[in-house]
């Protein structure tokens, strides 16, 4: 009996243990055993993480053709006829609506980008380092970023919000263009200023941008604001200055013109010095491009016809070693038998450099090439009757190589040192530029849509029966100003009435 | 409260008790008299009753079955034991008295295994519904879940697909979440979070499934979603040997049909001229396939699969220790070449009487379970490997000259995916899950009215995919392991008095549990050989990790009082706190009150019917699936990029945002249930009616993405589920010699969504496999969970309508679909997945040594979303050529059909979206057993089919399945970088199909033996 009881004592014992395990649930959390802690930066590391992840989520969204979609517009380039590239058409025949998923998906990319850098930018804002110039190259690059990134979406919807803190403001109203461009450039400047002139330690083609990429990315922005729709005629002197400035100081930004169109499109050059800002890609490291190799080629070649070149525009294209590098001219286009256009060379890349099946590349996006900084220092010379013997060179810098020749060299049968400099810089921009996605902004800013879209039908391409092949994706939407922009996601104004214009 | 309100009714009582006294004026002299209660078998029944009758002396029989009690010769002893016939003594001059109970095979069914406790079925107050091993012991199962589908009224069970292992959907009355987990809590033994698929059929007693919230709110916070409670087996008696033996042949139902090699290739020119190109097949290329016939790859991806079934189990007692043994092999070939799942499992379940009164008992449970090349782990960004060979070229063969596999399409035609075939032969994905459930529980009995149970589980589960995949160039092999650890201490404690008329039985609980889950995962890209996985080095790594854990504390009240086997009433109430949740949000109260009453006296003069009991119930419970750290937002170190084009470079970014505000989802459901037994209890019927109505809905809000873009979870909205469950059971003939049961089962689930915090719909996470990165679903305000989102498909344009079409950039002939005003097309809600009407018809026929089982479903009111159907039309995408036979009869200038010959080939559209509504007969099997035979115990013969025949109009595989959204990953993270498997939750998408594997039809073959 007794013994029963001391086991009946010990059970309850054990009961009151058991309660006693309480502690047992623990019921607090610690959510930084796997994740970083948010809040303020206290290392260099943190602060390196922080600016890494912009570059990693703005490779998230420029590995899809998607975040290019805009040039779609251009007369350079054209989509699959059918197929589902029905978003990428959409631009291809101007009529691009509110749920266009490859606007809203590049709206959506960018806002998150320019909400990782606001919160680098709080993160960082007490933090010392030991190296002063180490902050200020790394947030350097974070202003670099948000400005480009306003900058990349604002030539697609004209005017955008311009959200400047982490804490979400669900009413945000759309900013006018005039603050849009203001807060591009004062973000650019403030890059520029922080930036050193070459980034320690990185391949060619400024991976990490440098002073002169943010001065260079100016001038494209004067560019745009000079033209269509503010057509701020001041700012042509600022453009030419500015890329002035960048070519007077080339040599210790590391930039300059490849010699040979041919490689600036080869894999082994994928870092050279002719890109002002390169956006660059690791296959191995499985942040791959997706954008070139089979996104270019059609299905006879088995390729997943995304990007495709404009009939019309191939046929006026000047003959030539620059041709030669745009197109696939060793390929039978006029006989594909599903989609019958010319192939990018820029886009499939040389001979079987990228095999049929790949997709996956270590291509970069060249954001912004040199050429481009020559040109429109060329362009913005004219247009602000500033003309120099400095301004001819550039444009015949361009002019030569496009024939093969030697840049440097003069040559009396290619060079131009008379005439409309300006007119001759953006013809030449055309073509050089083919393919790379900004020609339709060239359409914008000079209000040329219906000028350069009116003019498509193919004249001379004929197939093997002889039959003129026809034009890919007629144009349905208008060709005026009203057009020019896309419309904001529908999805964005339902949520915030105020992001409609 | 309990104890007042028995007070009070102990007043009402006042002359109940004053009958008591006159009784006891009239007590003859006392005696002791001492006794032994067993069984037939002559063995001692420990713990049955022995009450005088009509008094509140009682006793208890001790481990041996004596007891000894005080009565006078006129006193009449009640002895009664649960699942025994009880007997009444009068005591008359005997002192010592042996009863003999007989075991009361109609009862033995009817303990119901509440939580926490059992209950006789007589005495429930919720809606529980009941499946004993005996409902499915004639039909070879390798899963549970198959055990529950279409047996138990308002439980819903889905196939996801007809791959071996596949997961199984299981739904009790309907789904409430819209973001959170629909799945029902398993309870098996008393540990919470049991898996169903890892169970051995064999080795359940019975499951009982909690529907109504006064029945599951003793599970709180986790039991919203019904709690299916699964009682393992014990050993009892002699020692016997089971032994059952089943091989299955399985093979796909039927094929869809698809263009032959020569039509492919007319309509492909076709194709091509019409929009501007050229023929890509020469005549004489087409009469070559008019003679070869091409390839059909659908006819290269099926197989026929043999499954095994091995079953042992030893279970007796043996003096003071009753132990049940088991072993399971099976061993599944899938229909699907090189697919395929092997699992072994043990059981050990052993009790030990201590003494009279300290029980203890150990039920360890080991498995594991291998999946071979499961093809939802594959890339789905372009649909299944089923979709891929649907879809496949029919003019490229499957080997080139050199006999190697053709990878693509030799002229870049149809599927211009990875040839399926050679993926599925030249790849190997292994799951591999082990899983160790311990479970100790003791029982101590203080007094004969209070007692203590002590039950602490301990599991371990570890899974493991091992993915070799070789799609072109180069081979990746890619690994991750999740690690998850879960503790359960539960203490119970139990009074229980019977006083005259009245039973009241009141339980405390106190629990707390925890679970650590550790992922780790490594990818090798690119191989430099192609030799399998464990050359992984061979490749370039990435690393990805994870880490979380969560904590639940718990504390349970419940008070049952019976009056006078009339009255029947049970109030519950739970304290979860949770440590997904913040300080001052994390505790919920959820209560619940049912009460029943039986209205025998009703209809004592109507002589068909037996027994009515009317059952009403209210109560309130939670879910809480909500991943640890949601409460804050994160900062992840998940993304990367490469400065130098050649290593990663690690970078951190925002990750949602956090909600600190974050609490349970609440769901209250109202239950009216009524039981009727008539034919003297030959029949039984249960209606249940109810209303689950749930709020604060864990609702994933878009944030703007021009704020970052995302969602954020917060507490907003509601959803309704209404219902009707029916439960019909009967001996239809009863003889000697031929018997025939039959249950009937039917379920009406009607599901609406009331609110969402001010929206008027929100998109799904179902992302099409059609390369447009659409999404598939939609939630809307007033209807359904689980709507499909698509373009109104209006047949063709006419050549009548050319002039309207070429405005539009369209061309007569083209597909048509609704556009608004402004010329854009309408997306919109074009049809709903959820089934409203489920039943499941089960018909045991014995006739002598013959048995026969033959158990019918059906499941209406549902749509399909063939978006199959849409990649096989094809003429799109990656999906690039019109593969579909009614391709045959596409729209002409002469002929103008309403089958498209070009233009935008929609697959979220209305052209494919189907009647889904199916009668299956799931099972037909006959046995034979023979008797006296060999010295057996008995063997048994028998044979039968599943799934041998399927009525519907649905025009895919099966309308059953429900597929996996696009995937080009294979690994998704949620808002707080928790590991998910799946971008959508199965509820809100249910019925869209996007290339499930078929189900099977299967022919069995067995032998069942008992030693």
């Amino acid at each position: 009996m007794n013994k029963i009881k001391i086991f009946k004592n010990n059970i309850i014992a054990c009961i009151c243990m058991t309660f006693a395990l309480i502690s047992c649930a623990d019921l607090d959390e610690d959510p930084s055993i796997s994740n970083l802690a948010p809040g303020a930066y206290s290392s260099q590391e943190e602060l390196e993480l922080g600016v890494t992840g912009i570059y990693g989520k703005l490779r998230d969204a420029s590995q899809w053709t998607s975040f290019y979609v805009t040039g779609f517009g251009g007369d350079d380039i054209t989509t699959h006829k059918v197929s589902n590239k029905i978003d990428f058409r959409a631009f291809d025949i101007r009529s691009v609506n509110g749920a266009n998923s490859k606007t809203v998906g590049v709206w959506k990319d960018v806002y998150a980008m320019i909400r990782t850098a606001n919160l680098v930018l709080e993160s960082a804002e007490d933090l010392v380092l030991s190296d002063a110039s180490v902050k200020d190259r790394l947030l350097g690059e974070v202003y670099f970023l948000r400005g480009t990134l306003f900058f990349h979406l604002a030539r697609t919807h004209g005017r955008i919000p311009l959200p400047l803190t982490s804490e979400p403001d669900f009413e945000i109203a759309l900013s006018s263009q005039l603050e849009v461009y203001e807060q591009i450039e004062s973000d650019l400047l403030l890059a520029e200023k922080l930036l050193p002139s070459i980034y320690p330690d990185v391949n060619a083609g400024a991976p990490r941008p440098n002073s002169g990429s943010a001065r260079a990315i100016l001038a494209r922005l004067y560019m745009d604001w000079a033209g269509f729709p503010l057509k701020d005629n001041t700012r042509y002197n600022l453009a030419a200055s500015s890329a002035k400035q960048v070519i007077d100081n080339a040599g210790s930004h590391g930039f300059g013109l490849l010699d040979d169109l041919e490689d600036l499109w080869s894999l082994n050059n994928r870092f050279n010095k002719e890109s002002v800002w390169s956006i660059s890609y690791c296959v191995t490291c499985g942040t791959p491009n997706r954008k070139y190799g089979k996104l270019g080629h059609p299905g006879d070649l088995l390729g997943w016809q995304e990007t495709f070149a404009e009939i019309k525009f191939f046929e006026d294209f000047p003959e030539g070693p620059r041709k030669e590098a745009t197109y696939r001219t060793d390929y039978d286009w006029e006989n594909f038998s599903d989609q019958v256009t010319p192939v990018f060379k820029k886009i499939v890349g040389p001979g079987d450099e990228i095999s049929l099946d790949d997709f996956d590349t270590n291509r970069n996006d060249f954001y912004m090439r040199y050429a481009e900084v020559l040109l429109i220092y060329a362009e913005a010379s004219g247009r602000s009757g500033n003309v120099t013997t400095e301004a001819w060179e550039s444009l015949n810098k361009i002019r030569r190589r496009a024939e093969g020749l030697p840049f440097d060299e003069p040559n009396a049968i290619v060079d131009v040192t008379s005439g409309d400099i300006a007119e001759l810089a953006f013809a030449e921009r055309k073509w050089e530029f083919a393919g790379e996605f900004i020609r339709w902004n060239d359409l914008v800013r000079m209000e040329r849509v219906e000028e350069a879209l009116s003019d498509r039908v193919p004249r001379v391409s004929r197939n093997a029966a002889g039959e003129l092949v026809q034009v890919q994706n007629e144009i349905i939407g208008s060709l005026g100003t009203d057009n020019y922009f896309a419309p904001i996601p529908t999805r964005e104004i339902i949520l915030n009435p105020n992001l409609d214009n | 409260m309990v104890k007042q309100l028995f007070f009070k009714l102990k007043q009402k009582c006042f002359f109940s008790i004053l009958f008591l006294a006159f009784t006891v004026f009239q007590v003859h002299a006392q005696q002791n008299i001492s006794g032994e209660v067993v069984d037939e078998n002559d063995v001692g029944i420990p713990g049955a009753n022995v009450i005088v009758k009509g008094t509140t002396t009682g006793s208890v029989t001790d481990f041996d079955g004596n007891f000894s009690i005080s009565a006078s010769p006129t006193d009449v002893l009640v002895i009664s034991y649960l699942g025994y016939i009880t007997q009444s003594i009068t005591v008359g001059n005997q002192t010592s008295i042996k009863v003999t109970l007989v075991q009361d095979t109609a009862q033995l069914d009817e303990i119901v295994v509440i939580g926490y406790g059992t209950a006789k079925k007589s005495d429930v107050t919720g809606a529980v519904s009941q499946i004993t091993a005996k409902s499915y012991e004639d039909q070879p199962l390798s899963r549970v879940e198959e055990a529950l589908q279409g047996r138990a009224a308002g439980v819903t069970v889905a196939k996801s697909s007809g791959a071996p292992g596949a997961a199984i959907k299981v739904r009790v009355r309907g789904s409430n979440s819209i973001t959170g987990n629909n799945a029902p809590l398993v309870v098996v033994d008393g540990i919470i979070g049991g898996d169903l698929s890892s169970l051995n059929p064999n080795d359940i007693a019975s499951m009982d499934v909690l529907k109504d919230a006064s029945a599951t709110a003793i599970y709180g916070s986790r039991g919203s979603n019904g709690v299916i409670l699964v009682t393992t087996k014990k050993g009892s008696g002699e020692s016997k040997i089971s032994l059952d033996f089943f091989t299955g042949i399985s093979t796909v139902p039927n094929l869809i049909p698809t263009l032959n090699a020569a039509d492919f290739a007319k309509i492909e020119n076709l194709r091509r001229i019409r929009s501007g190109g050229n023929e890509i097949f020469t005549d004489s290329e087409i009469s070559g396939f008019e003679n070869t016939g091409g390839t059909n790859y659908q006819d290269l991806l099926f197989q026929t699969g043999i499954t095994n079934n091995l079953q042992l189990s030893a279970n007796g007692s043996e003096g003071k220790i009753r132990y049940f043994l088991s072993g399971n092999y099976v061993n599944q070939e899938g229909i699907v070449i090189n697919t395929g799942y092997e699992k072994y499992s043990i059981r050990a379940n052993t009790n030990a009487k201590i003494n009279d009164k300290l029980k203890i008992g150990l039920n360890l449970f080991a498995s594991r379970a291998e999946t071979k090349n499961d093809i939802d782990i594959f890339g789905r960004f372009q649909g299944s490997e089923i979709i891929k060979a649907l879809t496949w070229d029919p003019t490229t063969p499957l080997f080139d000259e050199n006999g190697e596999y053709n990878n693509y399409s030799n002229k870049g035609l149809a599927s211009l995916n990875y040839n399926p075939i050679a993926n599925l032969n030249r790849s190997k994905i292994l799951f591999i899950n082990d899983r160790l459930d311990t479970n100790f529980n003791l029982n101590y009995n203080f007094t004969d009215n209070l007692s203590y149970t002590l039950v602490a589980g301990v599991s371990i589960i570890n899974s493991q995919t091992e993915k070799y995949t070789t799609e072109p160039p180069l081979s990746d092999a890619n690994f991750s392991a999740n690690k998850v650890t879960t503790h359960q201490i539960s203490n119970i404690l139990t009074w229980n008095k019977i006083f005259n008329k009245h039973n009241i039985k009141l339980t405390g609980v106190y629990e707390f549990s925890g679970t650590k889950n550790r992922y780790n995962s490594f990818g090798s890209k690119d191989l430099t050989l192609s030799n399998g996985f464990y050359q992984a080095n061979l490749g370039t790594p990435s690393i990805l990790n994870f880490f979380s854990e969560g904590a639940i504390q718990s504390y349970m009240g419940r008070g049952e009082y019976i009056f006078d086997q009339k009255l029947f009433l049970t109030a519950t109430v739970r304290i979860d706190e949770s440590s997904v949740f913040r300080p001052g949000k994390r505790t919920g109260t959820f209560p619940s009150v049912a009460l029943a009453y039986s209205l025998n006296d009703l209809i004592e003069n109507v002589k068909a019917f037996n027994e009515l009991k009317i059952r009403v119930g209210w109560g309130q419970v939670g879910n809480q699936s909500v991943n640890p750290y949601t409460t804050f937002p994160t900062n992840g170190a998940g993304s990367q990029y490469s400065f130098d084009g050649s290593s990663p470079t690690p970078g951190s970014s925002p990750i949602g945002y956090g909600n600190p505000e974050l609490t349970w989802e609440t769901t209250t459901q109202k239950n009216i249930g009524v039981d009727l037994a008539f034919f003297s209890g030959r029949a039984n019927l249960s209606v249940d009616y109810f209303n689950k109505n749930t709020t604060d809905l864990l609702l994933k809000v878009p944030v703007p993405d021009t704020n970052g873009g995302g969602t954020i979870l917060k507490n907003i909205g509601e959803v309704e589920n209404k219902g009707l469950d029916i439960a019909l059971s009967g001996s239809i003939i009863e003889n000697d010699n031929f018997n025939w049961n039959s249950t009937l089962s039917i379920s009406h689930v009607k599901n609406k969504v009331l609110d969402l915090g001010g929206e008027q719909s929100i998109e799904g996470g179902f992302n099409s496999t059609d390369g447009q990165s659409r999404i598939w679903n939609v939630v809307e305000i007033g209807k359904p969970l689980g709507q499909f989102q698509g373009y109104t498909f209006l047949g063709t344009w006419k050549t009548s309508e050319a002039a309207e079409a070429a405005v539009l950039g369209q061309i007569p002939g083209n597909a048509k679909y609704l556009r608004d005003s402004n010329g854009d097309y309408v997306v919109s809600a074009i049809g709903n997945g959820t089934p409203t009407f489920l039943w499941g018809f089960n018909n045991t026929v014995t006739y002598k040594n013959w048995d026969l089982n033959v158990f019918l479903q059906g499941v209406h009111g549902f749509d399909v979303y063939n978006t199959v159907k849409g990649a096989i039309v094809g003429g799109t995408g990656n999906h690039r050529s019109f593969l579909a036979v009614e391709q045959l009869n596409q729209w002409t200038p002469t002929n103008e059909t309403e089958i498209p010959a070009g233009g935008q080939n929609e697959y979220g559209s209305s052209r494919y979206v189907e009647d889904g509504s199916f009668i299956r007969l799931s099972n037909l099997t006959i046995g034979y057993n023979f008797k006296d035979i060999l010295g057996l115990n008995s063997l048994k013969v028998y044979a039968g089919g599943q799934n041998l025949f399927l009525i519907t109009d649905y025009s895919g595989y099966d309308p059953e399945h429900t597929s996996r959204p696009s995937d080009s990953t294979g690994n998704s993270f949620d808002n707080s970088g928790n590991p998910s498997d799946d971008g959508a939750n199965v509820d809100v998408a249910a019925g869209i199909d996007t290339g499930s594997y078929p189900n099977p039809r299967t022919v069995t073959l067995g032998v069942k033996i008992d030693f």
